[in-house]
């Protein structure tokens, strides 16, 4: 217990880091600078602005941002990348409950009950309560990723090679379970994300690998440069598909009542607990984050209550739990990252592109040799959170007003705005013709419905798969039964066996292929 | 979300035993990548023993594709499924021309000029773009970025065309 207060303790001392700033005009006074939490509430603010426009999601938005940290010092551009991150969740709930689209698929739920309540007048209480109810499972899945964090640390330092592998084939397992649509495709693009992570240089022999001789591909495909063709330019193209302006039944009215009646908070307050709860049980889960949670709880906000016809037509419950469901399983699918070294799923996989172009190896080494950085990103989670409920009620009609920008303005500017990134990540042209030739494969996939994110997670786990499966077979001598005899790793290969024969099983593929039908009418 | 209703069901230029063309066309995409790779991986070092080669972990995965392609082009075969998506050409010819012309400009021209044509040849992506308005916002965004990389985010991005810093 005592640790836990200690290592909070060292977090929030990192967040509220104050920096002298002298500059020039004053004439040698500074002015102290609370820089970190000024990093997270402009990563908060701009990931909401980016996440409120309609077609760009969660991955897309952190992917797009992701150059604007490089230049940040290693802890200010992961605070900086967490605000970006739920900021990019709130924002996406913000539309659903506003103008009917959700802008990322955690938040579809959200828009059955959230836009009814809106046609009624109600948007103000809806976005109250999808932000308290936040806030609410933020603060329990910080102190949730502080209780984890070092038991959890501890275990991974008692993993070896084998153990790992069989981890990260778990992890990859749950991600295809939990995506959506054919197994196969799924699991097809993970195959392909790992395929294309062996561009480059061998890490052991150093040998040249698949590059042929294109110095830009020397040293691998750049993971920046790949997520942003993908969920970038491959968005865009995509959507021009669409025909930009289709409906956007945008609710007139005015927002005006943003508090919640007490009967609203007291139809909402169980429901949000719950979807804490599930939650941040499910963030932990690889593979799954935040897209499952929300759905759950969906779902059993409606099984359980006592007037399940109401759901659908604007039951404050139906708003209330898929969001706190939704944030805390954001939140708790960062103690895989921290504690383990493995992203459960695509933003995740982001952050560790992140920190690698920072050269932070993520880790449990990570938790014990830079404890600044980890305690200090989970301090500031909980400060997002707080400046999320603060700032963004009030700039709910800036939202608004965002989201009538028209898409024949906003897609010429996302495709700029990549460019330079993507640019000013290595000063190289070839870079953003790469991310380009990504767009179109993305838009390939997308048309021949292939998921582009397990593709994403495999690329971040593929070095990582490679190099443990080679020590495990290096210190076995070459023995392949290691992953079953060892007994951990044994467990973890079991589950995933399991796993996939579960979902290949008929019937419970037929109740997935429910679950996100229903949440997709 | 296809914006394709109301027009006559696109012809299937798919032999008749192929019943879900989307799926047998993903497959073999999947299976042609996998012996691509595996071709470009040949020339890598195998297996020395017991230890990895350079060449081992891409040839493993290659392989695995190459059967999950296969495995996806035969569920093409064997289930129901929906036609090929209708592409469209407008929007990717113009996104991916902006983006090559971003690329070739950016060094020679510097990233003023590199942002404002590329954003016009995008927005020719769309038939609903007006120009007055493209060009405005054009200039707008190409200025917040001039400040925003360089100045605020202390990137090194050069703004203005190599001939006129000498």
């Amino acid at each position: 217990m005592g640790d836990l207060f200690s290592n909070l303790g060292l977090g929030f001392s990192v967040v509220f880091q104050f920096v002298q700033w002298t500059p020039a005009f004053l004439g040698g006074t500074s002015i102290p600078i609370p820089v970190n939490i000024l990093l997270c509430l402009i990563g908060a603010l701009v990931g909401t602005l980016v996440g409120v426009l309609p077609g760009i999601g969660t991955i897309a938005t952190v992917a797009m941002l992701l150059p604007i940290t490089f230049g940040l010092p290693p802890v200010g551009a992961l605070i900086m990348l967490a605000g970006i991150y739920y900021g990019a969740q709130y924002g996406g709930s913000t539309t659903s409950i506003l103008v009917n689209i959700p802008g990322e698929a955690g938040s579809v739920v959200t828009a059955l009950d959230g836009f009814q309540m809106a046609k009624q007048g109600r948007a103000g209480p809806a976005l109250a309560i999808a932000a308290i109810g936040s806030f609410f499972a933020g603060c329990v899945a910080t102190v949730l990723i502080a209780i984890l964090g070092a038991p959890l640390t501890k275990l991974a330092l008692a993993f070896g090679p084998a153990e790992y592998f069989s981890l990260m084939v778990l992890g990859l397992i749950f991600a295809v379970v939990l995506a959506k649509g054919s197994v196969l495709k799924a699991i097809a693009m993970i195959v392909l994300g790992l395929l294309l992570s062996m561009v480059g240089s061998d890490i052991e022999t150093g040998a040249s690998r698949m590059a042929f001789n294109i110095p830009e591909l020397a040293d691998g495909l750049g993971f920046a440069t790949l997520a942003m063709g993908l969920f970038g330019f491959a968005e865009i193209i995509r959507n021009l598909d669409a025909g930009g302006e289709s409906d956007r039944e945008l609710v007139q009215q005015k927002v005006s009542g943003l508090m919640p009646t007490g009967k609203d908070i007291k139809d909402s307050t169980p429901a949000i607990l719950r979807g804490t709860v599930l939650g941040s049980i499910l963030g932990i889960l690889p593979g799954g984050g935040a897209v499952i949670a929300s759905f759950a709880a969906y779902t059993l906000e409606k099984k359980i209550s006592r007037t399940p016809e109401k759901f659908g037509r604007g039951a404050i419950q139906g708003v209330a739990a898929p969001e706190s469901a939704n944030n805390a399983a954001a939140q708790t699918s960062f103690i895989p990252l921290l504690t383990l070294g493995i992203p459960p799923n695509a933003v995740m996989a982001l952050m560790v592109g992140a920190m690698t172009i920072h050269g932070i190896v993520p880790g449990p080494q990570v938790m014990q040799k830079q404890p600044e950085l980890v305690w200090g990103m989970i301090a500031s989670m909980w400060v997002g959170n707080l400046m999320l409920l603060i700032i963004n009620l009030p700039l709910v009609g800036i939202w608004v007003r965002l989201l009538r920008v028209p898409y024949r303005l906003m897609f010429p500017s996302i495709v700029i705005f990549c460019s330079i990134g993507i640019y000013s990540v290595n000063n190289a042209p070839a870079d953003v013709i790469i991310a380009g030739a990504f767009g179109l494969v993305g838009y390939w996939l997308i048309k021949h419905d292939f998921e582009p994110a397990p593709l994403l997670l495999g690329m971040v786990l593929g070095p990582l798969m490679e190099e443990n499966l080679r020590r495990a077979l290096l210190i076995s001598r070459g023995d392949w039964s290691v992953f079953l005899t060892r007994p951990l790793s044994a467990v973890l290969m079991a589950i995933a066996a399991a796993l996939l024969v579960l979902t290949i099983l008929p019937t419970l593929r037929k109740k997935r292929d429910e679950v996100f039908v229903e949440s997709e009418n | 979300m296809n914006a394709t209703p109301g027009q006559a069901p696109v012809k299937s230029i798919m032999p008749k035993w192929v019943r879900n063309p989307q799926d047998f066309i993903g497959g073999i995409a999947m299976m042609a990548i996998a012996v691509f790779a595996l071709w470009a991986s040949s020339d890598l070092q195998g297996m020395r023993g017991f230890s990895f080669g350079a060449g081992t972990a891409p040839r493993m995965f290659a392989i695995l594709l190459l059967g999950l392609g296969a495995a996806i082009t035969a569920v093409g075969v064997l289930t129901e499924g929906e036609h090929l998506a209708k592409y469209h050409w407008r929007g990717p010819l113009f996104v991916t021309l902006a983006i090559l012309s971003f690329s070739q400009t950016i060094r020679p021209m510097g990233m003023i000029f590199a942002a404002m044509t590329s954003f016009l040849i995008a927005a020719c992506g769309s038939p609903e773009t007006r120009w007055t308005e493209a060009v405005i916002v054009g200039a707008c965004l190409t200025a917040f970025c001039a400040l925003l990389f360089p100045y605020a985010l202390g990137l090194p991005l050069q703004l203005l065309p190599t001939f006129m810093i000498r």
